[in-house]
C-alpha cells in the first residue's frame, strides 16, 4: 500500500461508515451500525499510528501531493491533496484516538436515544471532515474541512431539536461562526490575490513577494492576512469575543461535547495558525493580537467557570480558558508548545467531558452540580478518572497538563512582544482560577454530603463498560503523555519540519536553554509561582466547597456586583442581543422598505415581469400552433439569415453597389 | 471502369455495433410477431439486451485507431465509440421508464421498442457518418422513427397533431439540409467529409467557391439547428414535447441531442472547420436567440413538458455557444454540456413519468405542489435536477455552464458570456418555482406515489450521479475534452 | 440552336408550367395530374442529360405507382377545396414576397455566372453503347453500399410505421377468449353495491 492510499484510507473509512450509517442505519439496526462506524474509525486510528510511526518516529519525508484535481480555473489549480508532515501526524493520532474513544462511549451514552444511528453517522462524518482539514495541502480544502466540521457541529448541537434551547444554541453557533468564517474567507481571498495560488507550499515559498507590500492605509499585507485568518480561528476556537457559542454548544449530547467542542474541532483554529506559522512569523502585530486575545480568553473565561453550576458548562468554560492558553502560546511563537498543549488537552478534556457524561447518565440527565455530591463511593471508576483529568487540567506536577501549561507560561515569560509581561500575569493568575473552579466542581460532585434526591439516589451506579472503557483509555495518556513527549516534541524537533519560528522570536530557544529533562521539572516546579498558585487554588476550592460552604454564599452576597458581572457572562450575550440582533432587525426593516419594496419589487420584479410579457408578446403570435405558420416562419428566418450572410455580418459575401 | 473497392469482412468489424443492432432489430421484430400476450414483456427485455450488447461492443471499440470504411462513408474514432456508448446507455435508461409509462397508459406494443432501436441505429449512423449522405440517412432513420413513436398514441389527437407537425416541419428542414448538401457537393465535387475538408482547407480556394460553400453552409446549419431545436427553428419543440407521450418526449429530448451534436462536429468541425469565421457568427446569433427565448418564454409556461421544452432550447443555446469559440476545448465543453444535459433531462422526465400515474397526468406544474410530503424521495431527485439545470454548484449543471462560459470568455466574447449569465439567472426562476411548489406549497391530493423498484433504482442512481459527477467533474470533463 | 436545346427549353417550359398549374389548380385531381405531367417533363430533362435509368425509374415509380395511388386517395377522400383555398389568397402577397427574395438571392449565388459553362466544364458525352445502368449498379453496390443498406432500413421503418399507425388489431377483431370464459367467477359478473337512500332536493 503506497502512502497516498494510506492517507486516503484514513480519511475515507470514516466517510464510508458515515454514509452507511446515514443511509442504511435504519435498515441495518443499531448494533451493525455502530460496529461499522467504529470499525471505520478503528482503521483510521491504526493507520494514523502507522503514519505517525513513519513520519515522526522514523523521520520520514514530508508527503505533499495532489490526489485529485478537482478543477482547473485559468492558472488556478483547485485540488484535493494531502500535506502530511509531523504536525499532521500528531493531529491524526489525536483526532482518531479521541474519536475512537467517543465512538465507543456513544454506545453507552446514546443507548436509549431515537437518533442512535444518525448520531453515529454524524460523528463519523465529523471525523472524516476533521481528517480532511488536518491533511489538507491547500487553503481550498482547508476551508472545505473547516466548513464541514462546522456543519456537523451545528447538526449535533441541535441534535435534540425538540429542545428549544438546543435550537437556539445551534443558531447562535452558526451565526457566530459565520462572522469568523467571513474573516477567514477574506484572508484566503487576499492570499489568492497576492500569491495567485492556494497551495500551502507555493504560498509559503513566495512569502518574500509581499514583504513590505501594504494595502489600505499602509498596513502590511501579511499583517492583514494573518489577522483575518486569525479571525477565522477565533470563531472556530472560541476566542473572545467570538466565544459565546461554545458554552451554548453544551446543549448537544455529551460525546460530541468531548469530541467536537473540546478535543478536536475547536482546536482547528490553533492547528491552522500553527500550520501558517511561516506567515504569522512575519508579522509581530498579528502575533501580539493573537497573544492578547488568547490571554483575555484564558483569564476571563476561567473566572466565569467559578460561578457556573452546570457540570458541562464548568468544563466548557475551562475549555475556553485552555484554548486561551494555546492561543497565547501561538502568540509568543511557541507553536510547538501550543500543539503540545492541544494534544494533552485533547486527552484530558475529552476525559473530563466523558466523565461528566458518565455522571450525567448516572444522575438521569441531571446536570446541576448543586444536586450532586458524595458520588465517589458509588462511581469509583468515574471518580478516579475524573481526578486524573482534573489534576491534568490544573497542571499538577507530573500530569500531562503540567508540562504543557508550564511550558506556555515559561514561553510567555521569555517573550519579547509588547504587553507580554501583562499577559504573563494573566496566565499565572489563570492557574489559580483553573485550580479553583476545577476542584470546586470536583469536590461538589464527588465529595461532601449527598444532595441527590432520594429517588435518584437509589439508582446511581457505575456506568456501563462502553462508558468506563474510554474513560480509562483516556486517563492513561492524560497522565503520561506529557512526560513522554515533552522533550521530543518541543526540543528535539518532532515538529521542526512543519513549523517555522523566526530568529527574532526567541521564546523557544530560551525554553530549550533552561529545559533539562521531564523528570527534573517536577522538583523544580515546587520553586515556581504557578505551582503555588495552583496549591492556593486547590486550598481555596476546598475551603469554599467542602469546609466552609457558607463562606461561599457570604462572599457571593458581599461582592454581589462582581457576582452579577460574572453570572451575566460579562454581558456579551446581552450586548449581542441588543446591538447585533436588534440592530440587524432594524437595519433589515429599513432595507426591506427601501430595497425590497422599491428596488426589487417595483423595478426588478415588476420590471422583469413586464420584460417577460414584452418578449412573450413577440413570441406568442409566432407560436400559434399552425404548422403552416411554423413553416413560413422557418422560411422567413432562412431568408433573413441568407440576406445577413450575403450582405452583412463580419464577412459579407457580395458587395452591393448601388 | 476500374474500381478500387475492396470488401474485407475484417474491415467491417469496426461497424460491429451497428451490424449487431440491425440484426437484433430484425430478430426482435420477428420474435415480437409470435409472442402471446403472456410473454409480451420479452420484447422489452430483448430490447434492453440488444442495446446493452451494442453498448458493450461500442465500448470495446474505444481506443481503436481511427478507421474509415465503406469507401470513406463510415468513420470509427473515439468520439464515435464514446458517443455510441452514451447513446445506448441513455436509451436503456429511457427504456426503463418507458416500459412503466407504456403499461400505465396501455400503449405497450412491440413496435415501440423496435422503433426505438431503429432510432438508436439512426443515431449511431449519424455519429459514425463520414459522408454527407450517410449523415443524412442516419438523420432520416432517426427522424422517421421519432415521428412514428410520437404518433403511436394515435387515440390522443394532440399526439397525432404533434407527430404531423414534426413530420411536416422536419421534412422542410431535411429539404433545406439536402439543398445545402447539394450545394457543397456541387462546388467541392464530393460528399465525403474528408474530401470536403481538403477542398475547404485548400489555400488556393477562390472566392466563388467560398461563396457557394458558405451559402450551402447556411442551409446545412439551418437543417441541424432545426433538429437541435435552436431559435428561430424551434417552434416544433414545445408542441411536440407537450403532445408526444411523455416516454417519447423523454427519449427525443435527450439521446438525439448527442447524435445531432456529433453531426455538427462532423460537418462543421471536421468538414468545414476552415470556414469557422463564416459560421461562427451565425452560431453566435442562433445561440443567443435560443438562450434568451428559451429562458424567458419558459417563465410563462404552466405545463411542465412545455417548460422543459423551452429549457431545452436554452440549453441548446449554451451547447451552440461552445462552437462559437472555434477552439477544440470549446467543442469539448459543448460535448460535456450535452452529456450533462442528457443526464439531467433523463432524471427530470423520469420524475414526470413516475408522477404520470393513471388518472393523474402530472404535466401541469401545479401538480407538483406538496410533492415533498407525499413522496420526499422523488421530490429530492427533482430538486437536484432543477438546481442542476439552473446551474447551482455543486451539481453537474453548474460545471457544464461554467466550462462553456469559461471557453467563451477566453475566446474573447465577454459580452456574450454576460448576456448568457443574465439569462441563466432568469431561467433559474422557473426551476426554483418548481422547487417552491414541491417544498412550500400544500398538496391538494394526498396519494403517495408508488413506482416499481427498477424505476426507483434507476432514478436514484441518476439523481445521485448529478451530484457525484458534480463533485468530481474532471473525469467526464476529460473524456469530453479528449474526443476531438 | 440545336435540336437538343429546343427540346430542353420545351421540356423546361412544360416542367415549370405544369408545376405552377399543380399549385394553382382548384381541383385536387387536376393538381395530381399536373404533377404527373411535371414528372414526365423532368424525366425528359434527365433523358437529355443521359440519365436514362433515373428517367425511367421516375416514370415507373412515381407516375406508375405513387401518383396512381395518390389519385385513388384523393378520389376516395373527396377533399373540399374551398376551405383550403380561403386562406391562400390572404397569405399570397407576403409568401410571394419572401419567395421572390429567396429566389433572387439564390440566383445571385447559384446563377449563370457561378455555374455557367464558362465556369463549369461541360459534361462528357458518352458513346451510344454506354450503359448507364451498369455504371449505376457498380457505384451503388460498391462505393455506396452503406447508404444503400441504410435506405433499406429507412424503408423498413416506413413499413413498420405504416403498420403501427394503421393496424388496429384489438378494436376491429372481436375474438372469443375461451380461457377467460372458463376462469370466470360469479363475482366477476355481478357486483353488489350498497347505495344509501336519498331524496332529491326539490322533493324535500
Amino acid at each position: 500500500m503506497t502512502l497516498d492510499n494510506v492517507y486516503l484510507t484514513i480519511a475515507l473509512s470514516p466517510l464510508l461508515g458515515a454514509i452507511i450509517a446515514g443511509f442504511f442505519g435504519g435498515m441495518l439496526g443499531r448494533k451493525v451500525t455502530h460496529t461499522i462506524t467504529i470499525f471505520g474509525v478503528l482503521v483510521s486510528t491504526v493507520f494514523s499510528m502507522y503514519v505517525f510511526n513513519i513520519h515522526v518516529l522514523e523521520g520520514g519525508d514530508i508527503f505533499n501531493n495532489n490526489i485529485y484535481t478537482w478543477m482547473q480555473v485559468g492558472g488556478l489549480n483547485l485540488s484535493v491533496g494531502f500535506l502530511v508532515d509531523n504536525l499532521t501526524s500528531v493531529m491524526l493520532v489525536v483526532v482518531s484516538f479521541v474519536s475512537l474513544m467517543v465512538h465507543i462511549y456513544t454506545i453507552g451514552y446514546m443507548d436509549k436515544d431515537e437518533g442512535y444511528t444518525k448520531f453515529f453517522s454524524y460523528i463519523s462524518l465529523f471525523t472524516f471532515a476533521m481528517f480532511m482539514l488536518v491533511m489538507s495541502n491547500n487553503f481550498m480544502q482547508l476551508f472545505f474541512g473547516w466548513e464541514a466540521v462546522g456543519l456537523v457541529s451545528y447538526l449535533l448541537i441541535g441534535f435534540w431539536h425538540h429542545k428549544e434551547s438546543a435550537v437556539e444554541a445551534n443558531l447562535k453557533a452558526f451565526l457566530v461562526n459565520r462572522v469568523g468564517d467571513f474573516g477567514f474567507l477574506l484572508g484566503i481571498s487576499l492570499i489568492l490575490m497576492y500569491f495567485g495560488s492556494l497551495d500551502y507550499i507555493e504560498v509559503f515559498s513566495n512569502l518574500g513577494a509581499v514583504e513590505g507590500v501594504t494595502i489600505l492605509d499602509g498596513s502590511l499585507v501579511i499583517t492583514v492576512i494573518c489577522i483575518l485568518l486569525f479571525v477565522g480561528a477565533m470563531g472556530k476556537s472560541a476566542q473572545v469575543p467570538l466565544h459565546v457559542w461554545l458554552p451554548g454548544s453544551m446543549e448537544g449530547p455529551t460525546p460530541i461535547s468531548a469530541l467536537i467542542h473540546a478535543a478536536t474541532m475547536v482546536t482547528a483554529g490553533i492547528f491552522m495558525v500553527s500550520r501558517m506559522s511561516p506567515m504569522f512569523e512575519l508579522s509581530d502585530v498579528a502575533l501580539t493580537v493573537v497573544m492578547v486575545i488568547g490571554a483575555i480568553t484564558a483569564l476571563f473565561m476561567g473566572l466565569l467557570g467559578i460561578v457556573q453550576n452546570d457540570i458541562k458548562r464548568v468544563v466548557a468554560y475551562s475549555t475556553l480558558s485552555q484554548l486561551g492558553y494555546m492561543t497565547v502560546a501561538l502568540g509568543v511563537s511557541a507553536y510547538s508548545v501550543a500543539i503540545f498543549h492541544l494534544m494533552t488537552h485533547a486527552f484530558f478534556k475529552a476525559l473530563l467531558f466523558l466523565a461528566a457524561g458518565s455522571v450525567i447518565v448516572a444522575m438521569h440527565h441531571e446536570q446541576d452540580i448543586r444536586n450532586m455530591g458524595g458520588l465517589y463511593k458509588k462511581m469509583p471508576i468515574t471518580y478516579i478518572t475524573s481526578l486524573v483529568g482534573t489534576l491534568a487540567l490544573i497542571g499538577f506536577p507530573g500530569f500531562a497538563g503540567f508540562y504543557s501549561k508550564d511550558m506556555i507560561i515559561e514561553a510567555v515569560h521569555f517573550s519579547s512582544l509588547p504587553y507580554s509581561d501583562l499577559v504573563y500575569y494573566a496566565v499565572v493568575a489563570g492557574v489559580f482560577i483553573t485550580a479553583f473552579y476545577s476542584l470546586r466542581m470536583f469536590f461538589i460532585v464527588f465529595h461532601g454530603k449527598s444532595r441527590v434526591d432520594s429517588h435518584t439516589a437509589g439508582h446511581i451506579k457505575e456506568s456501563a463498560t462502553s462508558i468506563t472503557f474510554p474513560l480509562i483509555a483516556l486517563a492513561i495518556p492524560s497522565v503520561i503523555i506529557g512526560y513522554i513527549t515533552i522533550e521530543p516534541m518541543l526540543f528535539t524537533g518532532w515538529l521542526d519540519n512543519s513549523i517555522t519560528v523566526s530568529s527574532r522570536h526567541s521564546s523557544m530557544a530560551e525554553l530549550s536553554y533552561i529545559f533539562d529533562s521531564a523528570a527534573s521539572m517536577i522538583p523544580h516546579a515546587l520553586l515556581t509561582v504557578p505551582f503555588w498558585m495552583m496549591v492556593l487554588g486547590i486550598a481555596t476550592a476546598w475551603l469554599f466547597s467542602l469546609h466552609k460552604t457558607e463562606w461561599a454564599d457570604a462572599i457571593k452576597n458581599r461582592f454581589h456586583r462582581t457576582y452579577y458581572v460574572l453570572d451575566s457572562l460579562y454581558g456579551f450575550d446581552r450586548f449581542n442581543e441588543i446591538v447585533f440582533v436588534n440592530g440587524v432587525k432594524k437595519l433589515g426593516l429599513l432595507l426591506w422598505k427601501v430595497s425590497d419594496m422599491v428596488i426589487i419589487d417595483k423595478i426588478v420584479v415588476n420590471g422583469s415581469a413586464k420584460f417577460v410579457g414584452f418578449i412573450g408578446s413577440i413570441i406568442r403570435p409566432i407560436q400559434t400552433g399552425y404548422v403552416y405558420h411554423y413553416a413560413f416562419f422557418m422560411i422567413f428566418s432562412l431568408l433573413i439569415i441568407l440576406t445577413w450572410t450575403l450582405f452583412s455580418g463580419n464577412n459579407p459575401q457580395l458587395n452591393v453597389e448601388f | 471502369m476500374t474500381n478500387n473497392f475492396s470488401f474485407e469482412i475484417n474491415s467491417l468489424l469496426v461497424a460491429l455495433p451497428e451490424i449487431f443492432l440491425l440484426s437484433s432489430i430484425v430478430i426482435v421484430l420477428i420474435i415480437d410477431l409470435f409472442l402471446t400476450s403472456k410473454f409480451r414483456q420479452a420484447t422489452y427485455y430483448l430490447t434492453q439486451l440488444s442495446l446493452m450488447v451494442t453498448g458493450i461492443l461500442s465500448f470495446n471499440l474505444i481506443g481503436h485507431p481511427e478507421t474509415v470504411i465503406f469507401s470513406n462513408s463510415f468513420i470509427l474514432d473515439n468520439m464515435a465509440s464514446v458517443f455510441k456508448v452514451f447513446i445506448t446507455g441513455s436509451s436503456m435508461v429511457a427504456m426503463v421508464y418507458t416500459r412503466h409509462y407504456l403499461l400505465q397508459h396501455s400503449l405497450y406494443r412491440g413496435e415501440y421498442f423496435v422503433l426505438v432501436m431503429l432510432a438508436v441505429l439512426g443515431m449511431m449512423v449519424m455519429v459514425s457518418g463520414y459522408s454527407m449522405l450517410t449523415l443524412y440517412m442516419g438523420l432520416e432513420i432517426l427522424s422517421l422513427s421519432l415521428y412514428t413513436l410520437i404518433a403511436i398514441a394515435r387515440n390522443r389527437s394532440i399526439a397525432v397533431e404533434a407527430a404531423l407537425k414534426y413530420f411536416v416541419l422536419g421534412a422542410i428542414a431535411s429539404g433545406l439540409l439536402l439543398y445545402g448538401i447539394s450545394m457543397v457537393y456541387g462546388i467541392s465535387g464530393s460528399i465525403n467529409i474528408s474530401d470536403i475538408s481538403a477542398f475547404a482547407h485548400d489555400p488556393s480556394i477562390n472566392s466563388r467557391d467560398t461563396l457557394i460553400l458558405n451559402f450551402g453552409l447556411v442551409f446545412l446549419v439551418i437543417g441541424i439547428a432545426f433538429k437541435l431545436g435552436a431559435v428561430p427553428f424551434h417552434m416544433w419543440v414545445p408542441d411536440v414535447y407537450e403532445g408526444a407521450p411523455t416516454s417519447v418526449t423523454m427519449f427525443l429530448s435527450t439521446v438525439p441531442k448527442i447524435a445531432a451534436l456529433a453531426m455538427l462536429v462532423r460537418i462543421l468541425v471536421d468538414g468545414l472547420g476552415s470556414m469557422h469565421d463564416y459560421w461562427s457568427d451565425l452560431f453566435l446569433a442562433l445561440s443567443l436567440l435560443s438562450i434568451s427565448v428559451g429562458s424567458v418564454v419558459a417563465l410563462m409556461q404552466t405545463n411542465i413538458k412545455r417548460m422543459l421544452a423551452y429549457s431545452t432550447i436554452s440549453h441548446v443555446g449554451f451547447i451552440m455557444l461552445g462552437f462559437v469559440t472555434g477552439v477544440v476545448s470549446g467543442y469539448g465543453a459543448a460535448i460535456f454540456y450535452v452529456l450533462v444535459y442528457v443526464l439531467m433531462s433523463l432524471a427530470a422526465f423520469g420524475v414526470i413519468i413516475i408522477l404520470n400515474n393513471k388518472g393523474y397526468e402530472a404535466d401541469q406544474i401545479s401538480d407538483y405542489k406538496g410533492l415533498s410530503k407525499n413522496s420526499p424521495w422523488f421530490a429530492l431527485v427533482m430538486l437536484i435536477v432543477m438546481l442542476s439545470m439552473a446551474g447551482v454548484p455543486p451539481f453537474i449543471g453548474f460545471y457544464s455552464k461554467f466550462s462553456i462560459l469559461q471557453e467563451v470568455v477566453s475566446a474573447g466574447f465577454i459580452t456574450v458570456a454576460i448576456i448568457a449569465v443574465v439569462f441563466a439567472v432568469i431561467s433559474a426562476y422557473y426551476y426554483l418555482k418548481i422547487i417552491k411548489f414541491m417544498y412550500f406549497d400544500e398538496s391538494d391530493k394526498d396519494e403517495t406515489i408508488s413506482a416499481p423498484m427498477d424505476i426507483k433504482l434507476i432514478l436514484s442512481i441518476n439523481g445521485s450521479l448529478i451530484l457525484v459527477v458534480g463533485l468530481f467533474p474532471d473525469r467526464l470533463m476529460n473524456i469530453s475534452m479528449s474526443l476531438l | 440552336m440545336e435540336f437538343e436545346q429546343i427540346l430542353f427549353y420545351l421540356f423546361s417550359f412544360w416542367f415549370i408550367a405544369s408545376s405552377l398549374a399543380m399549385i394553382l389548380s382548384r381541383n385536387t385531381a387536376f393538381s395530381a395530374l399536373f404533377l404527373i405531367l411535371s414528372f414526365f417533363s423532368a424525366a425528359s430533362l434527365w433523358l437529355l442529360l443521359e440519365a436514362e435509368f433515373l428517367a425511367i425509374i421516375l416514370i415507373l415509380v412515381y407516375v406508375g405507382a405513387v401518383m396512381v395511388l395518390f389519385l385513388f386517395v384523393i378520389k376516395m377522400l373527396d377533399i373540399e377545396d374551398s376551405t383550403l383555398r380561403a386562406k391562400f389568397t390572404g397569405y399570397l402577397p407576403i409568401g410571394l414576397g419572401v419567395a421572390v427574395i429567396v429566389i433572387a438571392e439564390m440566383s445571385l449565388v447559384l446563377g449563370v455566372d457561378q455555374f455557367g459553362l464558362d465556369v463549369v466544364p461541360q459534361p462528357i458525352r458518352h458513346a451510344s453503347d454506354y450503359s448507364n445502368i451498369t455504371e449505376l449498379a457498380m457505384e451503388l453496390y460498391t462505393i455506396y453500399v452503406y447508404p444503400f443498406e441504410l435506405a433499406a432500413v429507412l424503408l423498413l421503418i416506413a413499413i413498420i410505421a405504416a403498420i403501427t399507425l394503421i393496424h388496429r388489431p384489438d378494436k376491429r377483431a372481436k375474438k372469443q377468449s375461451i380461457e377467460e370464459q372458463v376462469n370466470t367467477q360469479a363475482k366477476d359478473r355481478v357486483r353488489l353495491v350498497s347505495i344509501a337512500p336519498y331524496k332529491k332536493k326539490d322533493e324535500q
